[in-house]
């Protein structure tokens, strides 16, 4: 298991590359550089600049100062938030988007997976047609719908919750933009968690521990329910990578200050450096979490672990 | 005759600068005070920087007015009034002299002289800082622009301390509107200790030094910006609220909703085609302000498809201004017609002739015009815009207006911000749309969109005996026979249709009614939190 990790592990380093490459390239062919704005900046003004941020060298030697700087954990100055640097930008969002999107995804994975059996417990039941009916809307209805519905109905009618906005992780703050998330989620692994239960069920092994005469809550339990869940470990990974994608939305309609806002300002801003350091976290992020899929299907299927 | 009317200017300038107001938050009588004063305000984005010399947006200067004092102020109504500067006068036609506060302090209680003035715009104009507006501000100063340009160093700037509390202001021609211009925190002081000691993080809560009437408390990114009271304020007696918040929420819905939950008292802008909604829901907090700013099309003058003035003045006459202000943007905003917009000094406003006739008679003329330039009806243009629900809605309307009343074919080019603005400059387009907001209130702002050489002309024309006009107009100490020029040279480059004016701009927003101090006449928008208050409710 541990040359398994360390070998998925060392893995990782091309498929980061490929990504910074890929993403470097891209960045610097959009048009529109990050000075350009409605004031034209003087040539000694743009000089300086350009040289601040290493941007007068040629482009191969530029990718390699910004390799130099990654691999000591520097990701660079910010060109937009000239204040600050790409560590202290992302150091101040990611907490706020793990909390959220992590936050929400742990608990959609208990209500999703909850859900997900009653309804393949009790097929066609009331129940049932109940995860369906979630799972549908959760799918079918965006954030950026849901969203300002539940801004309006639990801020501005009910006066429950604030509106939105951001105060050190206190948990009204956090309540509507993790249920938001978690609604969109729920509505994912319920649908999976259902069919996948509903298959397994059918499956010749569990007639024949029907047939030795186990109670259902045993045949579940014990022999249904890990080959179940391991569609839905599948789907965690891009569920939690889709996140942070969504939390764009989420972020929008919320005032977050999270990952999501920063990406999209640093891409609109052509923050080379920024979008640069949020892909690369990003991308860390999703190889760990399949890394961790990986892991999770050894732990539940031991075909895997022997293979 | 004159020397004898430099003599008097600059004594009106020096009585103009000596009966100026110097209160902070003027509490009406009989308006009660709120025990708590407090006050958050959506800022409409996230401040690049702290620094002044750097600062370039809206939002960042708003924070920085607040917690730096340039030699100079607006108070709520837009008037240019003493700042660290408590009197100053024009000794020559070239050359000022302002007399610093001798109790103003930094946060840190540091004396604040006039040696931190020479430092703040020395630093502020040297390419090393690398200010987007070095260049801007630093024509008005003797060899500034050579300062920014890099081509002689900060020392030489006009700019040097006659004593403790005294500076003095060399300018390259006579600048009649320094005082305005010195109000911009570009051009103020900056605590060079601290800078020093700190670096790039001399901005941050704990390390920032100021001479404003706040201090920055807390900095979160993307979150809020918070300011306290500056008790080492030379006027913080007079400073009513104790805290502001700025938030840097973009979405317009958003902003709204946390103004209706209450979690935030000043609505940035309102989000388009909300205006007369808002009017109705919140009549008490609904705020509408003329701006010294300008919306208007770029023709690109060098394309063959726009170098006939016949094409331009055709394009410029059939757009309906009353209809797009009343019915397609609806927020307030005001018909234009020129170059020069209501409220803007050095110049009169210049209107077409043609701007009152009937629509009939205005497409008549233009199909006239169109056809004795060679212009045939079903001809293709492309017009250029950064994607945005605003200008695409002023886009159609445009594009309508040309096909219905002159059978022209607009190609709608929608695009990121970034890639309009590098066409503009590139003059990589045939027609693009564009704005402007004043930085300073006087005529020869608004004139940089269309003079000959320069750097924010993006639609290529040049007219050069009205710029042999805007020289003479600049190197003129009399303020009569200045604005007369500029009037006669705005007329004569408006008549070349280098650009399609289309409104002045207003900002509708919403402001909790007990916030006192906003007034509607402070058209640069500009205000510090200083002069406002909150009333008791």
């Amino acid at each position: 298991m541990w040359s398994y990790t360390l070998r998925r592990l060392l893995a990782t380093i091309p498929t980061l590359l490929i990504v910074i490459t890929v993403c470097y390239i891209l960045l610097h062919a959009a048009p529109g550089g990050p000075f350009d704005a409605e004031v034209k900046v003087s040539e000694a003004v743009m000089a300086n600049l350009q040289a601040k941020y290493h941007l007068d060298l040629p482009l191969w030697q530029q990718y390699l100062h910004y390799l130099n700087n990654l691999a000591h954990g520097d990701l660079g100055a910010s060109f937009r938030y000239a204040d600050w640097s790409v560590n202290d930008l992302v150091a101040a969002a990611l907490p706020v988007s793990l909390a959220i999107g992590g936050g929400a995804l742990l608990i959609s994975f208990v209500i999703g997976v909850g859900l997900g059996i009653a309804a393949g417990l009790r097929q066609n039941s009331m129940a049932d047609h109940g995860v369906m009916l979630i799972g549908n809307l959760g799918s079918v209805f965006p954030s950026f719908v849901i969203g300002p519905v539940l801004v309006l109905v639990f801020a501005l009618w009910l006066h429950w919750l604030p509106a939105g906005g951001w105060d050190d992780f206190k948990p009204a703050f956090m309540v509507m933009p993790m249920a938001l998330l978690t609604f969109i989620n729920v509505a994912t692994i319920a649908r999976v968690m259902r069919g996948s239960l509903l298959e397994v069920l059918n499956s010749n092994f569990i007639r024949t521990a029907r047939a030795k005469g186990l109670p259902t809550r045993l045949v579940v339990m014990r022999h249904a329910l890990k080959p179940a869940l391991l569609p839905v470990i599948s789907v965690m990974s891009p569920l939690a990578i889709s996140s942070i994608t969504a939390a764009l939305v989420t972020e929008t309609v919320f005032s977050l200050p999270g990952l999501g806002k920063l990406i999209v300002n640093g891409a609109g801003n052509r923050d080379y450096t920024l979008v640069l350091g949020l892909v690369v976290l990003i991308t860390v992020i999703a190889v760990t979490l399949n890394l961790l899929v990986d892991l999770a299907y050894a732990a539940l299927d031991p075909k895997i672990r022997y293979h | 005759m004159k020397k004898n009317a430099r003599r008097q200017f600059a004594l009106l300038a020096l009585c103009a600068a000596m009966a100026l107001p110097v209160a902070a938050a003027v509490v009406p009588p009989g308006v009660e005070l709120h025990p708590t004063q407090t006050l958050i305000r959506n800022n409409g984005s996230e401040p690049e920087t702290l620094d002044p010399a750097s600062a370039e947006t809206v939002g960042a200067n708003n924070i920085t007015r607040d917690m730096f004092e340039g030699l100079t102020a607006n108070d709520a109504a837009g008037k240019i009034i003493p700042g660290l500067a408590e009197s100053w006068k024009q000794t020559n036609a070239t050359t000022w002299v302002f007399k610093l506060r001798q109790n103003a302090k930094w946060s840190n209680g540091d004396p604040v002289t006039a040696q931190d003035v020479v430092y703040g715009i020395r630093r502020f104009l040297d390419p090393k800082t690398a200010s987007k507006y070095a260049a801007t501000y630093g024509v008005f100063l003797q060899n500034g622009k050579e300062v920014a340009m890099g081509k002689k160093p900060p020392s030489e700037v006009g700019v040097k301390a006659l004593d403790k509390f005294t500076v003095e202001i060399k300018t390259p021609f006579p600048v009649s509107f320094l005082p305005q211009l010195v109000s911009n925190n570009n051009l103020g002081p900056v605590h060079q200790a601290s800078i020093e000691k700190f670096g790039k993080d001399w901005t941050k809560p704990g390390n920032l030094v100021g001479n404003g009437a706040y201090v920055l408390k807390e900095w979160q990114v993307n979150s809020k910006v918070v300011l306290e009271k500056n008790p080492n304020y030379w006027d913080a007696a007079n400073v009513q609220l104790t805290r502001v918040t700025y938030l840097p929420v973009e979405d317009g819905n958003a902003d709204v909703k946390l103004f209706e939950s209450g979690q935030n008292e000043w609505v940035y802008q309102l989000p388009p085609g909300t205006y007369e909604d808002a009017k109705k829901k919140y009549p008490k907090d609904v705020r509408n302000a003329p701006m010294l700013g300008l919306r208007y099309y770029d023709f690109q003058t060098q394309s063959p498809a726009f170098k006939d003035v016949r094409v331009r003045k055709a394009l410029s006459m059939v757009i309906d201004r009353d209809i797009l202000a009343q019915k397609i943007t609806a927020d307030g905003q005001s018909p234009l017609y020129g170059l020069v917009v209501k409220g803007m000094d050095g110049a009169e406003m210049f209107e077409y002739d043609w701007a009152k006739w009937p629509m009939a008679k205005k497409i008549e003329e233009a199909k006239k015009l169109l056809a004795e330039a060679g212009v045939k009806p079903g001809t293709k243009y492309t017009f250029s815009y950064n994607t945005s629900e605003y200008h695409k809605k002023m886009a159609i309307f445009a594009q309508s207006e040309w096909k219905t009343k002159l059978g022209l074919t607009i190609e709608l080019e929608a695009m990121e911000f970034k890639v309009l603005v590098k066409k503009r400059h590139d003059g990589a387009f045939q027609m693009a749309r564009n704005g402007f907001i004043a930085d300073y209130n006087d005529a020869t702002n608004f004139l940089a969109l269309v003079r000959c050489d320069s750097d924010q002309n993006t639609n290529f024309h040049c007219n050069r005996k009205a710029e042999e006009i805007i020289n003479q107009a600049e190197q003129s100490d009399e303020p009569a026979k200045r604005k007369q020029l500029l009037t006669q040279a705005v007329k004569m480059i408006m008549e070349d249709y280098p650009i399609l004016p289309m409104l002045q701009y207003s900002l509708p927003r919403l402001v909790k009614s007990y916030v006192g101090g906003y007034s509607l006449e402070n058209a640069q928008d500009r205000f510090r939190s200083k002069d406002l208050y909150i009333i008791k409710h």
